[in-house]
């Protein structure tokens, strides 16, 4: 990492329900442009990590801050770095699926022509230009996906986190999604990734980070992590309970 | 107090949307509703009846109407715009976006605000062409109406917070807003009920929402119109206080 303000730094983060604790005190930095990964198994802490990120929800303790805005301090700056792209479709059910961005760019204060241009260019993108007029519940799964993403960046965020963009889509467009996922990053936009699928993260991350029970067990450059091995080798001997 | 205006727009522009969508809910039921009941009561028994408070029964009816669809109306929008968003997750989309919780509790406020305007306009149109009652005292009609929204608004959000399955919103029309709403003098004035149940409508705070309201229409209440006019805006602020501490903590929205 260089002195540089990263796009996510996470200090000492505790996350804790009751008398459970989500996130156990993680700390890493996210540098701006790079494609990281966070791994871990199911009820690791991953999506509590990102909650926390986005502001869905309270940090027990420790800090979070987005290009240099805290989240709890600077919480509306910070929270106009990022979109997110969650796991679930949990679209506006009342709006068309370009009112769908319009209306999400609102929410972020941004509207006008410049806007608009900017879903149908979107749309375009995702290859959704011909639906729309339609509300989200007609398009097939994979046009679901590509809504989620085409939204989280509606308001045109330097940080992005996707929460398994390819979760239940077929081959063809897993392929399609990471080709623009790289074209994102390559344009500058900084990537964080969950996903289960390990060969997902090994080609598309800089660097991962693997949870455990709501604890960092391993934050390494892609290529150092996996060595000679494979990501699942590795993945399997952090992650054995 | 309001950062993001855009944002809060926003919110105000999908909740019409969202009203508009679901026409046949939301707008179109109080007008038949008060049709019928215009029908049955101010037509039928309402011409058994000479005068109450110096107008027909039928005029005085009118202003009740509205109230009873307004509060009905305004609570059952509210609750199940912020419960459906809830339900599918959808609320997500403005609790990660830069809206702090006064900008998303008034989003869904003056949305409530602006329907109820719109349904009261088109029952009193209603009421003019039917039975030519018109409210007399116009900037009360809407300071009313505007403080009624705001109450049954705020209690739509809190109870949408509040639910874990649809039927719980219903527990508040079907138990309180309904009976307290039908007793509180939609039909009748205070004078023509028994000295016991005059003195029980008292404590029903609907009574003061449909008498001030009807004072805009007739000029006369059946209480002080300042007595009316404190009650409702305290009970709205309270409501409003309460729906935006509950969003401001995030509850049952942040985990």
């Amino acid at each position: 990492m260089n002195g540089a303000v990263p796009a996510l730094r996470i200090d000492r983060l505790v996350k804790r329900y009751g008398d459970f604790t989500a996130v156990d005190g993680i700390s890493f930095d996210v540098a701006e442009g790079e494609f990281f990964g966070l791994l871990g198994p199911n009820g690791a802490g991953k999506t509590t990590t990102i909650n926390a990120i986005v502001g869905l929800a309270h940090i027990t303790g420790g800090a979070i801050s987005l290009f240099g805005y805290d989240t709890v301090r600077d919480w509306r700056a910070a929270r106009r770095q990022v979109g997110l792209a969650p796991q679930e479709y949990n679209f506006d059910r009342y709006l068309n699926i370009r009112d769908v961005l319009i209306f999400q760019a609102g929410y972020y204060g941004i509207r006008g022509k410049a806007v608009e241009r900017r879903a149908d260019m979107l749309l375009e993108r995702f290859d959704l230009a011909s639906k729309a007029k339609l509300v989200y519940t007609k398009l097939s799964g994979g046009m679901k996906r590509r809504l989620t993403l085409a939204r989280a960046l509606i308001h045109e965020p330097r940080l992005v986190i996707l929460d398994e963009p390819t979760a239940g889509v077929d081959v063809e467009l897993r392929l399609e999604l990471w080709s623009m996922l790289r074209e994102l990053n390559t344009k500058g936009t900084t990537i964080i990734l969950t996903t289960h699928y390990l060969e997902e993260a090994e080609e598309l991350c800089d660097r991962i980070g693997i949870i455990q029970t709501g604890k960092l067990v391993a934050l390494e450059t892609t290529q150092k992590l996996i060595g000679d091995g494979s990501l699942q080798d590795v993945f399997l001997e952090l992650t054995r309970r | 107090m309001i950062v993001n205006a855009v944002g809060f727009q926003t919110l105000v522009q999908r909740e019409m949307v969202r009203t508009f969508s679901i026409i046949n809910q939301v707008i179109w039921p109080p007008v038949i509703q008060t049709l019928l009941y215009v029908f049955i009561f101010g037509f039928g028994l309402g011409s058994r009846i000479n005068s109450v408070n110096g107008v027909s029964y039928a005029q005085f009816l009118i202003p009740g109407l509205i109230m009873l669809q307004l509060i009905d109306q305004t609570y059952s929008e509210s609750s199940s715009s912020v419960f459906q968003g809830r339900f599918m997750n959808s609320i997500q989309e403005l609790l990660i976006a830069p809206l702090s919780a006064i900008e998303i509790v008034l989003g869904y406020v003056v949305a409530g605000v602006v329907r109820a305007i719109f349904i009261a306009l088109l029952i009193t149109a209603l009421g003019a062409a039917l039975v030519h009652a018109y409210p007399t005292n116009w900037g009360l009609y809407v300071l009313t109406i505007v403080l009624v929204a705001v109450l049954f608004s705020s209690l739509g959000i809190i109870f949408g917070l509040l639910a874990e399955k649809f039927d719980h919103i219903a527990v508040l029309t079907t138990f309180f807003i309904t009976p307290l709403v039908f007793v509180g003098g939609v039909f009748t004035s205070l004078q023509l009920l028994p000295p016991l149940l005059q003195k029980v409508s008292l404590v029903n705070p609907m009574f003061y929402m449909i008498d001030v309201f009807r004072n805009s229409y007739i000029g006369i209440g059946d209480v002080s119109l300042w007595l009316s006019l404190t009650i409702v805006t305290l009970l709205a602020v309270s409501a409003f206080s309460v729906a935006l501490g509950m969003t401001a903590a995030g509850y049952k929205l942040r985990t």
